[in-house]
């Protein structure tokens, strides 16, 4: 018996997981900045997609591309204010790591603050831990209970792989981000401004985060340390899809997710129910085995045979 | 026995516990530039092998439940009371088991440091970062859902190795920590002047320089590995020790990687003094904002809490933005006293007249 519920769920959170990891390899390229801010980002699009949900009541998903503009915003500021400074400075990545780890802890200090507000001051008890889930409509096909994230958010996902892929392979923009990705000099030879792009890499990058964020919390419980938890599954689909590629992303996000969400669930009926508590160590074995055995990830590898 | 007021108690400890990890850290992103964003592995490995080894090993010598019974939750305090009652009246041996205790924990470390030296020989920057990150996670997720290690979510309770002093032990245990941790960093500062960190820092600073003139590069980054392991093993155990009780949660990415990270970098990466320097200051920052908590959620309306983690992002990111090499910069250390090196410059000053 397959449990549709189960599989659907497990899509869901792959797409979210492509999303988030989409963002992780797009500044990542574009900077060379690894970005731990993506945890709090993603914190704050769930936050965002819930207190709209709660003092407007139409569904949330219709709050999406609000999570997106605002942790895009996030994604901005934390350029504007300390990545391009940084960046000007040639820092060592590991000085460019360190501080968006910063930024990290800042934007999850606020957010916490943010929960705290909504659960004090409007009195949401369930500020620190809701369940958007229950909110969902729902509608009924041919006897089948389907919840409109099970249609929102497949479709969120194709209108940002066909943007994305139109966006680099059409329009100037793109064109001149792929561009300065592969060499930041020539590219300003030709007149391509690089701050323009690691300006729009920063916010597409968080948008990105805050959209998954959004879509993460339509089928989990939110709280505050939500990113905290999954941000370590981004980097792995991101790693394991190759961090050098912006594709690699959407591959490595979908085959980290599923796995966490599936292997877990084929094999408890073999080894019994103890398999479940381990889904966190799945995402991270992948990683760790990618970076040690191919560390440019599957999306070179897919590249190379594409050529 | 000495008891010290609550307050000092926990500036002391938590001082030497940052000290000792930080410490750790600074051998190995100081001296050599390993992006260790998993320093967590190590000290959660020592905290487990302290938390899982000694117990048993005793329990099965009391003829108490060593297997299964001794990590469930429901006899765990129970048989870890008898241990304690037996240890009470035996000082020595109680003495004798908190030095195993630090000696499995430092074995661990290094063991843990030996296994990262793999992918640290094939990776480099910010993918060896990321790979150290999913090691310590792992392992705190192993920790956390394997229940036969140490207890699993409900945790374990720790023998007591001072529980022969009665009253005021858990001061004790802070006063030794300090001890030890002063011991560590008079052990770095020693190892800051010794061969084997200048010939660390000429790896650090030209990697293929320092293998033209023969330096086994490899070897060296191992060895930095284990040693950085062990220390940071031996702060995870003595923080479980103090703290009474294993219990894998209260190890978490964000205060036993990344906080350590915050203090170097204030102080001063590849400074000693400079990560005593930080430590205190944000050990000082921190008691105080817990402290005046209440005195500041009148003035500012947010829990203190997150106004300790703004402070700690808030240094991060203007240390790395203003002032990258720290409060107190490295400096090239002087492998003798300043007189000696004067009285070295004098003669060679005097025999060159000579042979003028």
């Amino acid at each position: 018996m397959i449990d549709v519920t189960l599989i659907v769920k497990a899509v869901i959170y792959s797409i979210s997981v492509a999303l988030g990891a989409v963002g992780v390899s797009i500044i990542y390229n574009a900077t060379k900045t690894f970005n731990f801010a993506h945890a709090s980002m993603v914190g704050w699009g769930v936050y965002i997609v819930f207190a709209f949900f709660w003092f407007y009541r139409y569904p949330p998903e219709l709050f999406l591309p609000l999570a997106f503009l605002f942790s895009g915003f996030l994604g901005i500021a934390t350029y504007i204010i300390v990545n391009r400074r940084l960046i000007m400075a040639k820092a060592s990545d590991i000085n460019l790591m360190m501080s968006t780890l910063g930024v990290d802890i800042i934007l999850f200090a606020f957010l916490n603050i943010f929960a705290d507000y909504l659960m004090y001051t409007h009195k949401i008890g369930i500020a620190k831990g809701f369940v958007l889930e229950t909110w969902d409509p729902r509608i009924d096909v041919l006897g089948i209970e389907i919840r409109l994230a099970w249609i929102i958010a497949p479709v969120a996902f194709i209108t940002i792989f066909l943007s994305l892929y139109t966006m680099f392979s059409r329009t100037k923009l793109g064109i001149a981000m792929r561009a300065t990705i592969e060499n930041p000099e020539l590219a300003q030879l030709q007149g391509i401004n690089p701050e323009v792009v690691y300006l729009f890499s920063w916010f597409l990058g968080g948008g990105l985060a805050g959209l998954s964020g959004g879509v993460l919390g339509l089928i989990f419980a939110g709280k505050p340390t939500i990113g905290m938890e999954t941000v370590v599954t981004f980097f792995a689909g991101a790693i394991v899809g190759g961090l050098e590629t912006v594709y690699g992303g959407f591959i490595g996000g979908f085959l980290v997710g599923l796995s966490e969400y599936l292997i877990p669930s084929i094999l408890a009926p073999i080894t019994g129910s103890w398999v479940n508590s381990y889904r966190m160590v799945i995402p991270l074995v992948m990683m760790a085995l990618t970076l040690l055995i191919k560390p440019s990830g599957l999306g070179a590898i897919i590249e190379k045979r594409l050529r | 026995m000495i008891e010290l007021n609550p307050l000092a108690e926990l500036i002391i400890m938590n001082f030497a516990i940052g000290l000792i990890v930080t410490i750790s850290l600074n051998i190995e992103v100081g001296y050599l530039r390993i992006p260790q964003f998993g320093r967590l592995l190590a000290v959660i490995a020592g905290a487990i092998i302290a938390a899982a080894v000694p117990g048993r090993i005793l329990a099965l010598y009391l003829d108490l439940p060593y297997g299964a019974e001794y990590v469930n939750h429901m006899y765990n305090a129970k048989i870890v009371m008898q241990i304690n009652n037996f240890l009470s009246k035996n000082p020595l041996l109680s003495v004798a088991v908190f030095v195993a205790m630090l000696a499995l924990a430092a074995v661990a470390g290094g063991i843990i440091g030996y296994l990262c030296a793999y992918p640290a020989l094939r990776l480099k920057g910010s993918y060896l970062g990321i790979t150290l990150l999913t090691f310590g996670e792992i392992v705190t997720s192993i920790a956390w859902n394997y229940q036969p290690l140490v207890g699993g979510t409900m945790g374990v309770y720790m023998i007591n190795p001072f529980a022969f002093v009665g009253g005021g032990s858990s001061s004790l245990i802070a006063l030794i920590t300090l001890a030890i941790a002063i011991t560590l960093y008079l052990y770095a500062e020693i190892l800051a002047r010794s061969p084997f960190v200048r010939m660390l820092k000429a790896i650090r600073d030209s990697e293929t320089a320092a293998e033209v003139y023969g330096k086994n590069v490899v070897k060296a980054r191992s060895q930095t590995l284990i040693i950085g392991g062990s220390i940071a093993a031996v702060g995870g155990a003595l923080w479980a020790i103090y703290t009474g009780r294993m219990s894998a949660a209260s190890y978490t990415r964000l205060t036993w990687t990344f906080w350590p990270w915050a203090f170097m970098m204030l102080g001063g990466v590849g400074n000693n003094l400079g990560v005593l320097l930080g430590v205190l200051l944000f050990t000082l920052v921190r008691t105080a904002i817990i402290q005046y908590k209440y005195a500041i959620t009148y003035i500012i309306p947010i829990a203190p809490e997150w106004l300790e983690y703004i402070l700690v992002g808030l240094v991060i990111i203007l240390v790395v933005m203003f002032r990258p090499q720290g409060l107190i910069p490295e400096k090239p250390t002087l492998t003798f006293p300043k007189r000696t090196v004067e009285e070295i410059k004098k003669r060679i000053e005097l025999s060159q007249k000579e042979s003028i």
